[in-house]
């Protein structure tokens, strides 16, 4: 019963919390560390009244020295070493309601409270946070069990569990660890036969090629690429009434797969994204990951334009600051950051580095801002229909709307709908002259022609990009409490002051360059190796990934309100280890793959459990469900599938009449793909906005309007209805049952087993193969079932067990 | 720290990651909690309340349980409906100073076009209402009219986003994403959020308007449909009976077990196992939900439905009280879908759309206030109706009677639910152009909904960004207390 076991560890959860309460950090109760504890206590609940903003009483608590002298009331509120003279403290416990701080939400834990008179006790020592400071190369800690260590991370990991008194969970076996590495890195199960093929003679040298095999295989690219597609907010559309497509999205997705395929140095993929118009040399490439900026909201029917163009820098500013240096900078956009030290200059200051971007469009040309010629010859000769097309337009317009204002209201709306060719039609000639309806006739007949030449040009070639940008952007000015229509002082490009600040060097920019070279300056200051944040952010994504938790478990949030990093000496030991690999980040994925730390079994362990409850020092690899993608390509491997084609435009899986239903135009903007095409890899689907695809959202595929972080791991019964019930998974239940068919005839019990293989990967237990043949039986006997019916119902069932869906 | 975890010894954000809410979830929370899944509180009563799955205890006692918004996508035009604008009786065709922003832009000038409907006094408070409401008249004495409500934008996209989600650009969690969010649900087999779209199709943005954006997707509104199967992949395909579904699920639920065993310790195995149990309780419960055979005659006719014109948003009318009465938080009934007149966008014939569309709803609408009432129910029920914005005093072309959008001034109204009946807050100038006196924001709007169901509007709130985000903003939004009884 599982009851009974939930109800044991509950309890020994109770015994263990009682038996910490009072004490003061577990994981280090030596000493207090103010940056990783303190400061976010007193940033959280002090700093709205007593801080950056507000200094009530005259101190505030981002500040020693306004801490320990008398503030206005007289009393000191920190006295240093002395936490029984210190008025904080005494504040903080008071029973009474009207001097108890924090004044508002509920009063601070016994633990908290304790945490702040150790930190007193100690000498109240003001610690930069941790984030704030330069990446510092830390030596490799002393371990007691050095044979257990197969890199630098591992003496890390070893020697917090070693200081707790516990042990590393033993390695996974072969089998286990072969799954693992194929979800991991390629983002698809192993075949039972590569399982077996790998795990024969198993040995550290075969672990090492097979993860090497792996990160040479382009799936990798594909599975990896969604992790930066979910930082950087990828959609295909622009969301709002129309949810537009935004051509040649699909390009800037497989210039991501592409780029980790390829081992792009990672400062190198910044400084690609961030300027790749601007590099030298510019290439396709680089033009095409400049797509980076295209990829936002785009209301192409703003009620306040203005606005509108600063939640478009919003966009860009808060992607940036978030995906790539892990700050909140756009806390700043109406005022200072309420917690960490950032400026609203610093923020207006970051605004003005990207503010050459155009925006995305406006809605009579919604392509000329963002889609990038590649060619431009081709392009020009288009170009020069077009121009010649536009001025028939214009006249042809101009004699339509003359007739339209004359006709009846309902013609007159009839006219702004699908049906204003019809009405211009029938009713043209009688609404306008006789002269004017020859002209447009005429016009009509030319129109064509350019349509037919311009269907004789070659193709133009283009990408999502920056086709456009301000040579010489305007004038950037700080915005009273965000508000565009208060501009107040003037500020130019500069990075954060948090990160040691400093202007970029514009003097470079020759006269009468295309673009200002701001984004130039500010992608070489993100990749630059003493960027500390830049190295430190990304192998935090890539840990995150690894072990289903960063090493700080808000990767978007380094600053005061994120969670503090498990192991900083870890990730700082990772960032510069980055950096000395010249930003390879396959080189990073290996160090991490080859780690005793990551083969690691998941099997649980009471007794780590009891000390470690949340496995902050990972003494066991978690146990993790696999994503969206990985489960709906995972369903194409098992019943064979899969169509591994690499790039291209994007594919529509068929939705059913009751989804396309939710739309104001039941089907507008969703294609039609080949069996073929819809049979390819997740990462291929076409992401529309306002159209999430049912499978992929129930397992909690992001919202793609702002960057996500981390993914919502839910368990909800809408995931069992979809597995169970949906069309797409009865479809592949029958192709798995075809599959087992061809592969073991019609014996059920081979075919019972060939399905959870199928299905695991992995050899199956007897037991369960038993128990699909009972079901098998049961169908058939009890319920009337067709042979054919029960067998595909155990195909389905395979499909749903946990040992599919789960990572060991 | 351990003053941090506080979840069964996690953080608050994995603790979310892990098991997710909201639809389902709340259910698989109790579910659990009979197996003494959730530990008990270690310290006082902190860890209990900090449970996210849970039926969450409001911030004050509330007065509604549930609440029905009735959205009437497309924009009704107020002066046509419940603002009375006696001054522009016979000023039809009159050219007027008026400034307008609409779908057209601004402009200075316009056409009058004078309401087309006649206006009558009913209720004891003689609230003046449109012939295009004659049921909905009776009901008056039980209505809160909130004459002087704006919204930021004319625009449909952007303006159906902010009355849905607070804010002009999507991204952000839906009104009933943020009720579950605060209050979880109390039925265990129903989503909490439940969203019935018009037969014509969804409103422009489609799923948008009930994201959960940045929360989990657990908190989005689902689709009920009142005809076939009722929830997206509800239904077992044709051929597998209930019982042979119980088969599948008895075997997968043996293999995972075994499965489970050999990994003591991962909570999260456990649940996906009661999740297919919810599934399964799911599927018997929904389709019972919007089964209307139980409805006597009488009933079904105070509704209006069997007459063509008022039948569907009858039985989804119905549907959304028998939802109230299995405990769903929050419904939003759309009335219009896709575009033009199929909603109500009266751009071009005024009078044909808005009979059309006040003539499928002006019934049933009447129906659910009595029929709550009568029931006992209407106390804790909230109703609010109302479009995205409303509609301009001028004509939109030189010829006709169609209106364009109008987002400085419009009406919606509350009844239920701790509302004061037959009063109105605000007035429009008398052209209804404009909000002139105790001007209403979108925000005023939803602090009171999140008020009468026993949520601070100004405490509820989610971090995400780096910030504290809340449905009304950051800034302190009072809720529109004249109107709270």
């Amino acid at each position: 019963m599982p009851g009974r076991i939930f109800v044991l560890r509950c309890l020994f959860l109770v015994l263990y919390a009682g038996a910490q309460a009072g004490q003061v950090g577990f994981l280090s109760a030596q000493e207090v560390d103010f940056a990783q504890e303190v400061q976010p206590l007193l940033a959280r609940r002090c700093y709205a009244c007593h801080g950056p903003d507000q200094q009530e009483g005259g101190f505030r608590f981002d500040d020693r020295d306004t801490l320990v002298v008398e503030a206005d009331s007289g009393e000191v509120p920190i006295v240093p070493g002395d936490p029984g003279a210190s008025e904080l403290l005494r504040r903080i416990r008071s029973d009474d309601d009207s001097e108890r701080m924090p004044p508002e939400g509920k009063p601070l834990t016994e633990a908290e409270v304790a945490l702040l008179e150790a930190w007193i006790a100690g000498g109240a020592e003001f610690t930069r946070h941790w984030a704030f400071q330069p990446v510092q190369r830390h030596r490799l800690p002393q371990v007691r069990d050095v044979g257990w260590l197969h890199s630098g991370i591992d003496a890390f990991i070893l020697a917090r569990l070693e200081q707790a008194g516990l042990r590393p969970a033993p390695q996974a076996q072969a089998e286990v660890l072969i799954r693992r590495v194929f979800l991991d890195i390629t983002g698809l199960p192993p075949t039972p036969e590569q399982v077996v093929e790998w795990a024969d003679r198993w040995s550290d040298a075969k672990y090492q090629r097979l993860v090497d095999t792996l990160l040479a295989d382009p799936a990798f690219g594909e599975h990896w690429a969604r992790m930066w597609l979910d930082v950087v907010r990828y959609a295909e559309t622009n969301s709002f009434e129309r949810d537009g497509a935004k051509p040649n999205a699909w390009k800037y997705r497989d210039y991501v797969i592409n780029s980790f395929n390829a081992d792009k140095p990672y400062n190198q993929f910044l400084r690609e994204q961030i300027a790749g118009d601007e590099l030298q040399p510019v290439t396709p490439e680089s033009l095409t990951a400049t797509g980076f900026y295209r990829l936002g909201l785009w209301d192409d029917e703003p009620a306040d334009p203005l606005l509108a163009e600063f939640d478009g820098y919003d966009d860009i500013v808060t992607t940036i600051s978030q995906a790539m240096l892990g700050l909140t900078l756009n806390c700043a956009r109406c005022h200072d950051h309420k917690i960490d030290p950032l400026t609203q200059r610093d923020y207006y200051s970051m605004l003005a580095c990207v503010r050459d971007v155009t925006p995305y469009g406006v809605r009579s040309d919604q392509t000329g801002n963002n889609q990038i010629d590649l060619n431009p010859e081709v392009a020009q000769r288009h170009e020069a229909l077009a121009q010649r097309k536009k001025v028939i337009q214009r006249r042809l317009q101009h004699i339509e709307k003359n007739a339209i204002v004359k006709m009846p209201a309902p013609d007159q709306r009839a006219t702004e709908g699908p049906e204003r060719e019809r009405v211009l039609r029938e009713k043209l000639a009688e609404y306008t002259t006789e002269k004017l309806y020859a002209e447009y006739q005429q016009l009509k007949r030319e129109l064509e022609e350019i349509l037919a030449e311009q269907r004789r040009l070659p193709p133009r070639e283009t990408v999502l990009g920056l086709a456009k940008v301000d040579a010489v952007p305007k004038p950037t000015h700080i915005l009273l409490r965000g508000n565009p229509h208060s501009p107040g002082e003037e500020v130019g490009p500069a990075f954060p002051s948090l990160l040691g600040g400093g202007a970029p060097d514009l003097s470079a920019v020759p006269e009468g360059a295309r673009s200002s070279g701001r984004r130039r300056a500010l992608a070489d200051w993100l990749a630059d190796d003493r960027n500390w944040m830049t190295p430190r952010v990304i192998v935090n994504r890539l840990w995150l990934h690894y072990f289903g938790r960063g090493i700080v478990r808000s990767p978007n949030n380094f600053g005061l309100m994120g969670d503090p990093p498990t192991h900083p000496e870890l990730l700082d030991y990772l960032a510069t280890e980055l950096v000395r690999g010249d930003w390879s980040l396959k080189r990073m994925h290996r160090m991490i793959l080859l780690s005793a730390t990551y083969r690691m079994s998941s099997r649980f362990d009471a007794r780590a459990a009891a000390i470690d409850p949340q496995n902050d020092l990972f003494w066991r690899q978690n146990l993790r469900r696999l994503s969206a993608e990985q489960v709906r390509d995972g369903v194409l491997v098992a019943s064979g599938g899969l169509n591994s084609q690499l790039g291209g435009p994007s594919m529509f899986p068929t939705l059913s009449a009751e989804v396309l239903a939710s739309q104001s135009r039941p089907g507008n903007g969703w294609g039609n793909s080949s069996a073929a095409d819809q049979a390819r890899r997740s990462i291929y689907i076409h992401v529309k906005r306002s159209l999430p695809v049912p499978l992929l959202k129930v397992f909690d595929f992001p919202e793609t309007d702002t960057s996500c972080e981390a993914r919502f791991l839910t368990t909800q019964p809408g995931q069992a209805l979809s597995m169970l019930n949906s069309q797409w998974m009865q479809q592949q239940a029958a192709a798995l049952l075809e599959r087992v068919e061809r592969e073991c005839g019609l014996d059920l019990t081979a075919q019972a087993r060939r399905c959870l293989e199928l299905v695991t990967s992995l050899p199956p237990q007897a037991a369960d193969v038993d128990e699909l043949v009972d079901l098998v039986q049961r169908l058939k006997q009890g319920h009337g079932l067709s042979d054919r019916q029960a067998r595909q119902a155990m195909c389905l069932v395979a499909l749903n067990l946990n040992s599919f869906l789960y990572i060991d | 720290m351990p003053a941090r975890r506080d979840f069964c010894g996690r953080t608050r954000r994995e603790f979310l990651w892990q098991t997710g809410a909201g639809f389902g979830a709340v259910a698989l929370a109790s579910l659990l909690e009979e197996d003494g899944f959730f530990c008990k509180p270690a310290r006082g009563a902190e860890a209990v309340q900090a449970n996210p799955l849970a039926e969450k205890p409001p911030h004050f006692a509330p007065q509604a349980k549930s609440v029905i918004f009735l959205f009437m996508y497309g924009g009704p035009s107020h002066i046509d409906t419940f603002d009375y604008k006696p001054s522009m009786i016979g000023m039809d065709g009159k050219t007027v100073n008026v400034k307008t922003f609409g779908r057209g832009g601004h402009r200075n000038q316009g056409r009058i076009v004078e309401p087309r409907w006649k206006f009558q006094r009913y209720g004891q408070c003689g609230k003046w209402v449109s012939d295009l409401f004659p049921n909905l008249a009776t009901c008056v004495d039980d209505i809160a009219f909130l004459h002087s409500m704006t919204a930021d934008s004319p625009i449909h996209g952007s303006a159906m986003l902010m009355m849905n989600s607070g804010r002009i650009l999507s991204g952000a969690p839906a009104l009933g994403s943020w009720v579950n969010y605060g209050l979880g649900t109390v039925n265990q087999n129903l989503p909490g959020f439940v969203v019935m779209l018009d037969p014509t199709g969804g409103p422009i943005s489609g799923a948008k308007n009930w994201s959960s954006g940045y929360m989990p997707a657990t908190y989005q509104g689902t689709v009920l449909r009142s005809e076939g199967s009722p929830i997206l992949d509800l239904q077992p395909p044709l051929g597998t009976t209930r019982r042979v579904q119980r088969e599948m699920l008895d075997s997968i639920s043996a293999i995972n077990r075994r499965h489970m065993d050999a990994r003591h310790g991962d909570d999260a195995l456990s649940a996906r196992i009661a999740s297919y149990e919810l599934a399964y309780k799911m599927q018997q419960h929904a389709p019972e939900a919007v089964d209307l055979s139980t409805e006597s005659q009488e009933t079904l006719d105070l509704y209006g439905v069997h007459d063509p014109r008022t039948d569907d948003f009858a039985r989804r009318c119905i549907i959304a009280r028998r939802l109230v009465e299995r405990g769903v938080r929050c419904i939003q009934l759309y009335s219009g879908g896709a575009h033009n007149d199929d909603n109500w966008d009266a751009h071009g014939d005024l009078e044909a759309n808005h009979n059309k569309h006040a003539g499928a709803t002006d019934r049933p609408v009447a129906a659910l206030l009595k029929d709550l009432k009568r029931r006992g129910l209407l106390d804790s029920t909230l109703v609010v109706w109302g479009g995205e914005f409303g509609r301009q005093p001028t004509a939109e072309y030189a010829k006709g009677t169609g209106r364009d959008h109008n987002a400085y001034g419009f009406t919606m109204w509350m009844a239920g639910g701790g509302i004061k009946g037959g009063i109105s807050v605000g007035a429009t100038d008398e052209l209804g152009s404009a909000a002139v006196e105790r001007p209403l924001h979108v925000k005023h709007l939803h602090a009171t909904i999140l008020h009468q169901l026993g949520l601070d509007p100004n405490r509820l709130s989610y971090f995400y960004s780096g910030l504290d985000q809340k449905l009304v903003g950051v800034e302190h939004v009072e809720p529109i207390r004249e109107v709270i009884g």
